[in-house]
């Protein structure tokens, strides 16, 4: 029983770890920048799919797919900024989430006709062979992507708390006519957090390409669970996105082992209402201070 | 307006409609081209689409060509739903093929019963769809029970299984085919160590399995479709579990043991169809799907194949494109598939034609044996 529910709560923060690291994306783009990101789970979709072609067509090394798609969806990201978020910066928030919408019905169907209706595998360098820790097990290919994860997770968080650019993002969003006022190009700060939630949730994508698989459908379930997690833990709040995604892949696999897999959906939407009742703002949420 | 200006326009709107029946007969197409099944709907169209050119290749029936009308009912029972209405009233086909999934079937059926069109499944494979008393509805498919009355003795007499997991998806055709397997095999003495079901579109199994291999079965039973059950067998091999897999729905195709690779290896699938299964018509089939799409034929393809070959028969028969006589001809039916003989019982169920059980090496579905399906 014991060894039952390790094995469970191992499979959760696995599980979690990648919540954390698509909602991470959803949180810089929701909380920071206010824009309701329909498309994030598009961009976690293309990640994916990118990787596949990179590894499986043109035969490319895991690690280096991995740093193109870094590359090219951050690029993405920006593009998408530049040319249908910034227009409708300082109109209402409904405006940008409807055309987040149709950009997700549009990124769906564009690679539904480029990479057909078949899911693909991302082709990775490690085995597939159960690997033994105690009573519980684990593979190589999931610990690479826990570690990944865990990587950009503290990477995005030194770079918000530690460098120059990091800090324009935090004075930009705590005050953009201020931080204009010191010299701060506002633009460019809004153009590089969107870019670089789109990497995260294209990362997220890559990686769990290789352990899933990647197909132009998977779009619409990621997105909805990275909502229930950034809801989780606040919006904007990086701990709150880290926390939340554990929270939930953990609760959601002790419910599905214990109680019944066929309704493990069920948790993290019976939380979010739950919360909403409760902490309106998430656990984490400070409405002072964010990031 | 006056309503004799009402008249007027909606007989000028169907002189102007008419002519569109004239030089082909449509033949309306209900399959998930989106969604988790996605996959699955898209080989349905291709077998379908290549029946179709072959048809017309031999002159089309009744001197017309026979033309697909395609619609996306994702599987969901609202969409399909509106793609019925829209063919129906809209294209004005005069017969149905669809839809996939069981509880988007059971969602059109009444829609294809009051318009008196009739609606033929190549898919569906819910028992229940069939004890509906809808008149119109064909199912030129197996059910779960017809599987499992089929299968039941070979998996315990040839892999002597005694106690058995089994896994489904959370739908009508998971939970259907788990409940009739458990049903047939526990009556020949297996015992049921674990029952439980999972989402169309899970993609960790991790807990799923762990419940499973804590239960200690000799045996895996799995119910899903190619994503789902690819993956879920990926992770059995993941988590080091070595009891036997056997499963129904589209394994024994090239795609599910591409995407599981090396974990397909010693799978048992039930299918009522396999690229591999020897009789000539097969082969024709197949020679001409690998030439049209680059890849063997999935039990989904045969099913879109089979189901225009069926409709295009009963057309000819009936000797018009008319709903009404089509059912008439349809119940009389005697067609030679790519899978064996289909005919149709009072309830419209079909029987007559080969399942095989397979056992998947190195990318080739190997059979292992065969039963045909008996009138129930």
């Amino acid at each position: 029983m014991l060894d039952l529910a390790l094995q469970f709560t191992v499979n959760g923060l696995v599980v979690g770890a990648f919540y954390a690291l698509s909602a991470l994306g959803l949180t810089l783009i929701l909380g920071l920048m206010e824009v309701v990101n329909f498309a994030h789970g598009e961009f976690y979709m293309m990640g994916g799919i990118i990787a596949y072609y990179l590894t499986g067509v043109l035969g490319l090394d895991f690690f280096a797919s991995l740093a193109i798609v870094v590359l090219v969806m951050g690029a993405f990201g920006w593009v998408v900024d530049r040319l249908l978020i910034r227009p409708l910066r300082s109109k209402d928030t409904l405006s940008t989430a409807l055309v987040t919408i149709g950009l997700s019905i549009f990124l769906v169907n564009t690679f539904l006709l480029l990479a057909g209706t078949a899911p693909h595998k991302v082709a990775t360098p490690f085995p597939t062979a159960p690997l033994l820790l105690g009573p519980v097990v684990i593979n190589e290919t999931r610990l690479f992507a826990v570690a990944v994860a865990a990587v950009a997770i503290l990477g995005t968080h030194l770079l918000i708390h530690r460098t120059r650019l990091g800090g324009a993002m935090r004075a930009t969003f705590q005050n953009k006519e201020a931080a204009a006022l010191v010299g701060i190009d506002v633009e460019r700060i809004y153009g590089f957090t969107f870019a670089l939630g789109t990497t995260m949730a294209a990362v997220s994508g890559a990686l769990l390409g290789s352990i899933y698989v990647a197909q132009p459908t998977v779009g619409g379930l990621v997105s909805l669970k990275a909502f229930v997690v950034v809801i989780l833990g606040g919006m904007g709040s990086f701990a709150g996105a880290v926390i939340g995604g554990l929270i939930l892949g953990v609760a959601e696999s002790l419910w599905g082992g214990f109680v019944s897999s066929g309704y493990q959906d069920v948790i993290g939407f019976a939380f979010v209402i739950l919360l909403l009742l409760v902490r309106p703002y998430g656990l984490f949420h400070i409405r002072s201070e964010r990031v | 307006m006056s309503i004799r200006w009402m008249v007027a326009a909606a007989m000028v709107s169907a002189a102007v409609a008419a002519p569109a029946h004239a030089d082909s007969i449509k033949l309306g197409v209900i399959q998930p081209l989106t969604g988790s099944v996605a996959y699955n709907g898209t080989s349905f169209v291709n077998g379908a689409k290549l029946a179709a050119e072959e048809i017309n290749a031999k002159g089309g029936v009744l001197g017309k060509k026979v033309d697909l009308d395609i619609e996306d009912g994702e599987c969901k029972p609202d969409k399909s739903v509106s793609a019925a209405e829209k063919l129906i009233q809209k294209d004005q086909v005069p017969v149905l093929l669809g839809a996939f999934c069981s509880s988007a079937t059971l969602a059109i059926m009444p829609v294809a019963q009051q318009a008196h069109v009739p609606l033929v499944t190549g898919v569906s494979s819910s028992p229940a769809l069939t004890e509906k008393g809808n008149t119109w509805f064909f199912r030129a498919t197996e059910t779960d029970a017809l599987l499992a009355k089929g299968f039941a003795k070979i998996l315990h007499d040839d892999l002597k299984l005694t106690r058995l997991a089994y896994l489904g998806v959370n739908d009508d055709f998971g939970r259907g085919a788990v409940d009739e397997f458990e049903k047939a095999m526990t009556a020949m003495g297996v015992k049921t160590v674990l029952t439980d079901y999972f989402e169309h579109g899970t993609t960790d199994y991790y807990t799923l399995l762990t419940r499973g291999r804590a239960a200690h079965p000799d045996g895996i039973f799995v119910a899903a479709e190619t994503q789902d059950g690819s993956i879920l067998v990926k992770q059995v091999k993941e988590l080091g579990i070595n009891t036997k897999v056997f499963g129904v729905g589209s394994w024994a195709t090239a795609d599910f043991m591409k995407l599981a690779g090396d974990a397909a290896n010693g799978i048992y699938a039930a299918v009522p169809y396999a690229a591999t299964m020897p009789n000539a018509r097969n082969k024709t089939f197949v020679a001409a799907y690998q030439q049209h799409y680059k890849e063997y034929p999935g039990k989904y393809s045969a099913a879109g194949y089979n189901v225009v070959n069926i409709v295009a028969e009963a057309i000819a028969r009936a000797k018009a494109a008319r709903p009404d006589a089509i059912r008439a001809a349809l119940e009389k039916i005697d067609y030679q598939g790519v899978n064996g003989a289909f005919r149709f019982t009072d309830k419209h169920q079909a029987y007559g034609f080969d399942e095989v059980l397979v056992k998947l090496e190195n990318g080739q579905p190997v059979i292992v044996a065969t039963t045909t399906v008996e009138k129930p």
